[in-house]
């Protein structure tokens, strides 16, 4: 993932290190939460709804302890990237059944001129797919070394 | 909670789209699709709430474009990029009734 790849789409305020949330529908809420107290979301409704629509069609719980919630939505106008961490685990509905630790969410315009939404959740899938990096993202303690785990190399 | 039409018609739109998302994210990034079937049952069901002649008229711009409703930035419609008439926007956001673009037909959402 590049600079130029998650210029503005990752941001400082995007990360919460320690979740309070133990369910799924409180994990949702708590992370748009954050985008509607940073002003990227006008109408919480709309994008927990999507969200949550999105879940019907399969878990998003990828398996291995992460999750990455996503949905394009009319309600927001730029691509963003909340990261979410629960130590202790949240029971997710993954399909691995496991509870998750790392969470993603991804919140998208249906409109996007730079067309990144897909492109940046295959990307997403394939940096966590490395243990490496979920290890690492586990230990991050900070936005700082978040970033570099996300921009650094395979 | 009661929810406003202009909601429920974004919502049923982005359900839409996220139906024709699902080869894609299944194809080139492995998710799991096997609510596919509920979630069109889900999309039917909202269709109950919407009234009638907005869903008609949402159903009807569906057959000409691809995004029936577009958001407004800056005054415009970016479905069309014609601005609107400034009335419109002040309008657009206190009211529960459902603006159209007089240029391209297209119900607007203020996403701001
Ligand atoms: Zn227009």
């Amino acid at each position: 993932m590049n600079q130029r790849e998650r210029a503005g789409v990752f941001q400082q305020e995007f990360f919460m290190s320690a979740l309070k949330s133990k369910t799924k529908p409180d994990v949702l809420e708590e992370m748009v939460e954050v985008l509607v107290r940073t002003g990227r979301v006008k109408n919480k409704r709309i994008v927990l709804e999507a969200i949550q629509q999105r879940e019907v069609l399969g878990s998003t719980g990828i398996g291995k302890e992460v999750a990455i919630p996503h949905c394009r939505t009319l309600a927001v106008s730029s691509l963003c990237v909340v990261f979410g961490r629960s130590k202790k685990g949240i029971a997710y509905g993954s399909i691995d059944k496991k509870p998750v630790k790392l969470l993603f969410l991804v919140v998208g315009p249906p409109i996007e001129k730079t067309n990144q939404y897909l492109p940046l959740l295959g990307r997403l899938c394939e940096r966590l797919h490395h243990a490496k990096t979920r290890n690492r993202l586990l230990e991050a303690e900070d936005y700082k070394s978040f970033l570099e785990i996300m921009e650094g190399g395979e | 909670m009661g929810r406003s039409q202009i909601e429920l018609l974004v919502i049923y739109q982005d359900i839409h789209l996220m139906l024709q998302d699902t080869e894609k994210e299944e194809a080139n990034i492995g998710f799991s699709m096997e609510g596919k079937e509920k979630l069109l049952q889900a999309k039917k069901e909202m269709e109950k709430n919407i009234d009638i002649r907005f869903l008609s008229a949402y159903k009807r711009l569906a057959t000409r474009f691809k995004h029936p409703i577009v958001p407004v930035q800056d005054g415009t419609c970016l479905g069309c990029f014609a601005k609107l008439p400034t009335s419109f926007s002040a309008r657009g956001r206190a009211d529960q009734t459902i603006f159209t673009c007089e240029q391209c037909g297209r119900m607007l959402y203020w996403v701001e």
